[in-house]
């Protein structure tokens, strides 16, 4: 089904409607637009009426600050009333905001022909140094604000080049920028709302050879290869493996599949003195002599993550060619035959735009290095249950708060596979959803003896009188199979418990993607309604905390149902009938 | 950009405008065209071809304009909405100022006027610019 997308500016944006609306590529949107020149007016009204899941607010800055329409004139400005007025505009997008998923605002912008006072443009009252003031002051305004994105429509213009703006269009149609504008502005929404969705890029998956570093390195040994050095080729391969350190440190997983003999290729990354990447920074590789779309699904398989997750960069047109047709979820973008633009094309790419930034994903990649110990592990032990008991797990739960906010939403909105309900959340629809008393959401932080994984798992509650569902079940797919699960199911029966209810419901509502999540509660030992994927579990028996592992503190919500008294004020607040002792 | 199979411009050339709309310049131009006409015809449409494409990007399917000589532009059976028109109007003056070297304007002298008919067709445009192209060249040669 189409997303809903709402366009409000003060000129016609019908073209980038049209663009957004006639773009093939995922997601499809459905493109409406406010009437034509008002923003004020939208934006106060915007409400359930229009139903967007998005909206897109792009306005002039002489239009909507009148202030900054003076300086077109060379007029005395007072820099007080001007941000005044910014704070104003953004008063009206934090009152907006909260009636869609994502609001996304592009920053001001004026002509490249418009040289307001020339070389006096970045001084006191200059044109581009107040239009610079402003963007920042409602960047700042809405810092606070999680579903607001302010687009920087600068770069835009940027990469569009002179022909942005049209003075043609704008007296013909009043449109002032060009279609390429529009396209160009189109295909950066469409990143921005794939990000905001969930769906950005988790996974490199690279080549070696003509790809790292110039050269074949079976051929002429790790000491030839061109990386680094006085040679402007080195140099391009030097700063395209920068680029991707830089990815690495964003939370982006980096591997190798490659058609090499593994020895020398590590020998390779392990001992080339100007080597930026080196073996701890891949989270997985297969350098074999087999196919290598083979070779990928199994890194994807070996990472847990989806093929959708991935993107693949190699040199050669035709290993390009076959992974595509092998493999038609991962991405894998047209890559340049000029080594040279190997670093600037990864930094253009947008795939990896991602709306949240958590402390999990910059240690992602350790995470995986801890996730290979685990699995060495486990194989040298005897059972899985010893396995298990060995691990030494830590599960600490937290109640939904500001500090595990964005995780939260990160997991609520990105986890697939170990996903009860796959229910897809704005940052303030959970907030509103997490409103009523009888609601309650929990985050599951996990560490191991091989580290610390940060919050991987979130369980929430609705409870009706006498009865609770879970509503959302969600575990990061690197943790499925370490009980980790059961642990927050056993949680759970315990809450209801000391909350007195009788019964326990999980409802799984299947996605195609989710099928782990059905064979975890087929086995949970809960009671099945097999025709509505219903599972129950009646809250006079306790449910099996699995050996081994600890919930720390041991009770987590202790200190929430400590004394019958608390638990009657909690039951109370929940609307629940609190039985006697 | 790809540029689709089209007739000859010698083919393009012997086609007459037979909307009935055409100015009697727009027949001149058609019929008495010098070898050179052939050409710069011949680069023109290349033009306005490559300009289409770029026009469809944004329009849905039903909408899209065909690499036709006789495709409707604008008129009675026209596909082309005014935003569309001056959409193409400033990707076709773009690439023809790429193209020829010098700066176009598709919109003066009543370009849009039923009397001029111009922007009728695809045929009808290509046959105004190349007269353009043409007469732009012989003044550069006279000077």
């Amino acid at each position: 089904m189409a997303l809903k997308l709402y366009l409000i500016s003060d000129f016609n944006l019908d073209t980038l409607g049209h663009c957004l609306a006639n773009d093939q590529s995922a997601p499809q949107l459905s493109v409406s637009s406010a009437p034509f020149g008002q923003v004020l007016p939208p934006l106060l009204t915007l409400s359930d009426c229009q139903a967007a899941d998005f909206v897109v607010v792009w306005t002039s800055p002489e239009a909507i600050i009148p202030s900054f329409a003076e300086s077109f004139n060379y007029k005395s400005i007072d820099e007080d009333q001007l941000i005044s007025e910014v704070q104003q505009f953004a008063e009206l997008l934090r009152k907006a905001h909260k009636r869609c998923q994502a609001m996304f605002v592009v920053s001001w912008t004026i002509p490249h022909f418009r040289r307001g006072n020339g070389i006096l443009s970045l001084k006191q009252q200059g044109t581009r140094r107040l239009l610079l003031k402003m963007n920042l002051q409602l960047a700042d305004e809405l810092a606070d604000c999680g579903n607001v994105y302010l687009l920087d429509g600068q770069r835009w213009m940027e990469a569009v080049g002179k022909y942005s703006y049209s003075p043609k269009l704008w007296y013909m149609t009043k449109t002032p920028f060009h279609a390429d504008l529009c396209r160009r502005a189109a295909r950066e929404l469409k990143a921005a709302i794939a990000a905001v969705r969930g769906e950005s890029k988790k996974l490199v998956i690279l080549d070696l050879d003509n790809t790292l570093w110039g050269g074949v390195v079976a051929d002429v040994g790790w000491e030839n290869l061109r990386l680094g050095g006085h040679d402007y080729l080195g140099e391009a391969f030097l700063d395209f493996q920068k680029a991707l350190k830089a990815l690495r440190n964003r939370g982006i997983v980096l591997a190798v599949a490659s058609k090499n003999d593994e020895s020398i290729a590590l020998e390779a990354i392990s001992k080339h003195p100007e080597m930026v990447l080196r073996v701890e920074d891949f989270a997985a590789w297969r350098i074999n002599w087999n196919d290598k779309a083979a070779n990928i699904a199994e890194i994807a398989a070996e990472l847990n993550l989806g093929l959708q997750s991935a993107i693949f960069i190699d040199d050669n047109r035709g290993e390009r060619d076959r992974v595509r047709e092998a493999l038609p979820e991962v991405y894998v973008p047209e890559w340049p035959d000029d080594k040279t633009l190997f670093a600037s094309q990864l930094m253009e790419l947008d795939c990896f735009d991602a709306a949240y930034s958590t402390a999990e994903d910059a240690s992602r990649t350790s995470m995986y290095a801890a996730e290979r110990q685990r699995e060495f592990s486990r194989k040298a032990a005897c059972s899985v249950e010893e396995w298990l008991i060995s691990l030494q797990t830590e599960v600490t739960v937290e109640e939904a708060c500001e500090a595990n906010r964005v995780r939260v939403l990160q997991l609520l909105n990105k986890t697939n596979q170990m996903n009860l309900s796959t229910r897809r959340l704005s940052d303030h629809e959970l907030q509103v959803w997490l409103q009523p008393a009888n609601r309650k959401l929990w985050a599951f932080r996990v560490k191991d003896k091989f580290g610390d994984s940060g919050v991987t798992g979130i369980l929430s509650l609705e409870m009706e009188a006498g009865s609770a569902r879970i509503i959302d079940f969600v575990l990061s797919c690197r943790l499925i199979g370490h009980k980790v699960e059961n642990a927050m199911v056993a949680f759970a029966v315990e809450y209801c418990m000391a909350v007195r209810l009788k019964q326990l419901h999980a409802r799984y509502i299947p996605t195609g993607k989710n099928k782990p999540c059905l064979s975890f509660w087929m086995s949970s030992g809960f009671s099945q309604n097999e025709s509505e994927n219903r599972f129950t579990w009646q809250l006079c028996d306790p449910y099996p905390f699995p050996k081994g592992i600890r919930v720390s503190p041991p009770h987590a919500y202790g200190s929430l149902v400590r004394s019958p008294q608390q638990l009657s004020v909690q039951a109370e607040r929940a609307s629940l009938p609190v039985a006697n002792n | 950009m790809s540029i689709e199979p089209r007739p000859s411009p010698l083919s393009a050339l012997s086609m007459r405008i037979n909307d009935g709309r055409g100015s009697n310049s727009l027949h001149r131009s058609v019929d008495e065209s010098s070898t050179n006409d052939t050409g710069y015809l011949d680069s023109v449409l290349r033009v306005i071809y490559d300009s289409i494409s770029e026009l469809n990007m944004q329009l849905p399917k039903h909408l899209r304009v065909e690499k036709s000589l006789a495709e409707v532009l604008l008129g009675t059976g026209g596909k082309l909405d005014s935003l569309t028109v001056a959409n193409f109007i400033v990707i076709a003056e773009q690439k023809l100022k790429a193209s020829f070297g010098f700066p176009f304007d598709l919109t003066q002298d009543d370009a849009f006027s039923s009397e001029t008919g111009y922007f009728r067709t695809v045929q009808s445009l290509a046959t105004y610019i190349a007269e353009m192209v043409e007469k732009h060249m012989s003044s550069k040669a006279l000077s």
